[in-house]
């Protein structure tokens, strides 16, 4: 008998969901651990608990909702006679209960020296936050999105808010119309976002360098960007586009108008990847929007559309040429090396468009009409090649095919002796 | 035609016939031989040019076997030399001369000079290739593989 | 010319070869037409030395330079694109005349006594003709020859034994990498051509000893009906029209249907899909694929390999095997089971192609 317990608890220290020695870590454990009938649900600890990032790093109950862990076997003195028992954590005391630590550089230290202390301060600069202290608790607290009691660092891909489940996790209450219809904003953002040239690289592309909602939103200080300032975060990546276009004749026209530089034409959310007709004069041209039928306007995004259009002209005309060479026989990886030389002038060039400048746009766009026409000369000097090959080979084919019918003489002039 | 003429005929025809085959065989063969301009190709060297054709803080990308490379002279008179592929998605890097960085237009990916990726969307460093000089030449190399 | 000719008689008693040559005659009937397979075969690879030793001028074996080095043949050395297809074309046409003489061979019994010696000699130089084909395959370094070298080797190695140890020695190492492309550089120029020369000269040295052979039946006709023609100049004249024939075909293959080099090997990518190994090998390769992994206690492949390894015994031994030829009479079975190979390895190969 005595060996069967053994056994039992041997086997229940195997059990990873609850360890053994964590039983007895502290009174609060070993209490809310037992699956005691006279316990209501909520006051069982959650398995999930040993997942967290907390309990790993050696914290436990108290250190959220207070209490005294020594106490063991004692109800009262572990809970309600403790002074610093808090019971359940309501929404609008998570920020501070978690700011205890996590606005504390010198107590954050002790688990990364990159530390960062300025969420909960950021936080109550949010949207979120400056509801939450007009007593509105429905907003996004900490544990909303990262989590309750099985809280995993951000770096943890399974963590909520790991790279590619931000949307997702923003989503949940954002494309909520019931539960956001007293705030008062649209719920499509996460679905235009899924079809947008971002949510597309982050969620299908699985390309984490690609934004999520933080990264134009900011996280802790959530806020709607501001219409004036949305390109300058545009341009924390698409620098060139930025720069270009804020010094461009456009710009202040832009902003004048309120039309908010980069989503006035590539929208925001749903910013799908640009085409070239945008700048035509064709009915897909966004410069038509607000110009209409302007002569001046559309000189300019006709001569833009121009320039990238035959250098797009000379790229494919380029490409069939190497590719007809390759196919051919040729050997064509020197001209491949050009035609790679033309695709970037063109991505270039696309950016020098924010210019809205036609002299400067040619200026970058000359080097990959450059490039087309090395290519296109070595393709064709290929298939000269190709031509002096086949001539030499008629040549070749003449002289032993002239053999071939003397020798066959010979051979008829000996039998006829015989 | 008498039987003699004939084959007379015959044999200058095959002589003929004979010598214009040999031709036909000898003269690509000995073009063949003629070794070409470039006379060498080794694809994990390449010369960049003279040490001097590379001002202090500035940069030049050239071809190294079928992709671009970028070579620097940094403002110490260092040389470095990495792929020019953006790891993020495949576009040329430059180098920037004032914050003495390579940068990537693109999506404002940086890396440092020694291709590390510090700051944007890149996921990953730049390879390096090994420089050499010899007589005032650069050389620059991959590190030897199998 | 005559004095030349003195000169050299004085000195080698050349008149003896001269007299022998003008004496050698060639049986004419319908038959005939396959004495020019050996012909054929004897200039393909008289051309395979030829472009070979033009070849080694530029090419450099090793992992970083093999590849390179024949893409600058084919770029940039004038005529190099030229020698480089002649090589390719002459060596799969050389496979393939090397079998069609030695199954015409084997359908005319021309293995039966006293040729015997001349068939094995034969057959040793068809397997080094396979030689030259793998170990060459492999030398552009190219991703597909890369692989087909990978799996052609894994083949040798699933043999009990010494599997492991002949695949060691193959790769000259664990794995396909540079230095199994020196160890095949190696044997390919080096020691595959030296004894290839030396038991082709022994071929050649045996059929002019013994004579063209003819099938039984012709052979058994009364002496007045027999007809020859003589070897010079009659014969010769027409081996070289043929061979002019052929040059000019490889040459019009050579521009109209080039080989592709394919992109460089790596060693570290996954494997590509459709690998194949080159056509002669497609055969035993697609067999490999068709038996089950497991034929009761023993593995399919090792099955398959054992089976490649009796048959070709077999087909080795053939002249010993065939009592029937050797009292001048046709041995049904025989020509049976010639066919029957014929027709496994065409289906097969096709077969292999197909999926």
């Amino acid at each position: 008998m005595k060996r069967l317990t053994f056994l039992l608890f041997f086997l229940i220290g195997l059990n990873p969901v609850f360890p053994l020695q964590s039983d007895s870590r502290d009174a609060c454990i070993s209490c809310h651990i037992t699956v005691d009938e006279d316990l209501d649900d909520g006051d069982k600890i959650m398995p999930h608990f040993y997942d967290d990032v907390h309990y790993e790093k050696g914290l436990s109950c108290a250190d959220c909702h207070g209490g005294d862990p020594t106490a063991f076997d004692d109800e009262d003195a572990a809970m309600t006679d403790s002074d610093s028992f808090l019971g359940e954590v309501t929404r609008d005391m998570e920020p501070e209960v978690c700011g205890k630590c996590h606005s504390d550089p010198s107590y954050m230290r002790q688990y990364t020296a990159h530390v960062k202390t300025d969420q909960v301060e950021q936080y109550w600069t949010s949207m979120h936050g400056m509801r939450l202290k007009e007593g509105n608790d429905k907003v996004a607290v900490c544990t909303d999105c990262h989590g309750l009691h099985g809280i995993r660092a951000v770096s943890d891909t399974r963590s909520q808010v790991s790279d590619f489940n931000v949307p997702g996790t923003c989503s949940r209450c954002h494309s909520d119309a019931e539960y956001m219809a007293e705030f008062k904003i649209p719920t499509d953002q996460f679905a235009k976002y899924k079809t947008s040239v971002h949510g597309k690289a982050l969620l299908e592309r699985r390309d984490s360098a690609a934004p999520a909602c933080n990264d134009c939103h900011g996280n802790h200080g959530a806020q709607p960007p501001n219409i004036a300032h949305i390109s300058d975060i545009c341009g924390t990546c698409h620098v060139n586009n930025m720069n270009l276009f804020q010094n461009s004749h456009i710009a202040e026209i832009f902003s004048k108008r309120q039309l908010g530089q980069c989503a006035g034409c590539h929208n925001y959310h749903d910013i799908a990847k640009p085409t070239d007709e945008f700048i035509s004069w064709s009915d897909k041209s966004i410069c038509r929007r607000c110009h209409k039928d302007n002569e001046n306007a559309k000189e300019l995004a006709t001569g833009l559309y121009n320039i990238i259009n035959n250098l797009k002209m000379q790229n494919s005309v380029a490409i069939d040429k190497v590719e007809n060479a390759e196919q051919r026989g040729m050997e064509v990886s020197d001209l491949q090396y050009e035609l790679e030389d033309v695709h970037q002038t063109l991505i270039q060039t696309r950016t020098a468009i924010h210019s809205f400048n036609t002299e400067y746009v040619q200026k970058v766009a000359d080097k990959g009409f450059k490039a087309a026409e090395a290519a296109i000369t070595g393709a064709d000097n290929a298939i000269t090649e190709l031509l002096f090959r086949r001539k030499g080979l008629f040549v070749a084919s003449l002289i032993i095919s002239f053999l071939v019918i003397v020798v066959y003489l010979q051979i008829r002039s000996y039998e006829d002796k015989d | 035609m008498n039987k003699q003429t004939r084959k007379k005929f015959l044999d200058t025809l095959l002589g003929g016939g004979l010598i214009a085959w040999l031709g036909a065989i000898i003269y690509p063969v000995s073009r063949y031989l003629v070794p070409p301009r470039t006379p060498d190709i080794n694809p994990d060297s390449l010369d960049v040019g003279k040490v001097s054709d590379f001002q202090t803080n500035s940069a030049k990308i050239v071809r190294f076997g079928r992709k671009p490379a970028i070579v620097v002279r940094d403002k110490n008179d260092t040389f470095h030399a990495l792929t020019a592929v953006c790891t993020h998605l495949d576009c040329t890097v430059q180098y920037k001369s004032d914050t003495e960085q390579i940068w990537c237009a693109c999506h404002n990916g940086i890396y440092d000079l020694q291709g590390n990726n510090i700051s944007g969307p890149p996921p990953r460093p730049l390879t390096q290739f090994k420089i050499n000089f010899k007589n005032g030449k650069i050389f620059i190399s991959r590190e030897n593989m199998a | 010319m005559n004095n030349l000719m003195a000169w050299l008689e004085e000195r080698f008693n050349i008149s003896a070869a001269t007299k022998f040559a003008a004496k050698k005659k060639v049986p004419v009937f319908y038959g005939t037409v396959w004495y020019y397979l050996g012909g054929v075969s004897l200039f393909l690879f008289i051309i395979q030395v030829f472009t070979g030793i033009l070849l080694i001028l530029y090419y450099r074996p090793g992992a970083t330079t093999a590849f390179e080095s024949v893409k600058f043949i084919i770029t940039k050395v004038q005529f190099g694109w030229l020698i480089r297809e002649i090589h390719s074309w002459s060596a799969n046409l050389f496979i393939f005349f090397l079998f069609a003489h030695m199954f015409s061979v084997f359908f005319s019994k021309a293995y039966r006594k006293p040729r015997e010696l001349t068939w094995y000699s034969g057959m040793f130089l068809l397997f080094m003709a396979l030689g030259f084909g793998f170990s060459g395959y492999l030398l552009p370094w190219n991703e597909l020859s890369y692989f087909a070298t990978k799996v052609g080797t894994d083949i040798a190695g699933a043999v009990p034994g010494i599997g492991e140890f002949v695949l060691r020695l193959l790769r000259a190492g664990d794995d396909v990498s540079g230095a199994t492309l020196s160890r095949f550089y190696g044997i390919h120029v080096a020691i595959l051509p030296a004894i290839f020369t030396l038991i082709l000269g022994l071929h050649l040295v045996m059929i002019q000893v013994q004579g063209m052979s003819v099938p039984p039946e012709q052979e058994n006709l009364p002496a007045e009906k027999k007809k020859y023609m003589p070897f010079f100049p009659n014969f010769a004249m027409r081996d070289f029209l043929i061979w002019l024939i052929v040059l000019n075909v490889i040459a019009l293959l050579a521009v109209f249907f080039p080989w592709d080099l394919g992109i460089k090997a790596d060693p570290l990518s996954p494997a590509p899909a459709g690998i194949r190994p080159e056509w002669y090998f497609m055969f035993m390769f697609q067999t490999l694929k068709l038996i089950p992994a497991h034929v009761l206690f023993i593995e399919g492949e090792l099955l398959g390999i054992l089976a490649f390894a009796f048959g070709g015994i077999v087909w080795f031994l053939v002249p010993l095997l065939d009592r029937k030829a050797h009292q001048g009479k046709r041995s049904k079975f025989w020509t049976f089971f010639g066919i029957a190979l014929i027709v496994y390895m065409i289906v097969l190969t096709i077969w292999g192609y197909l999926v």
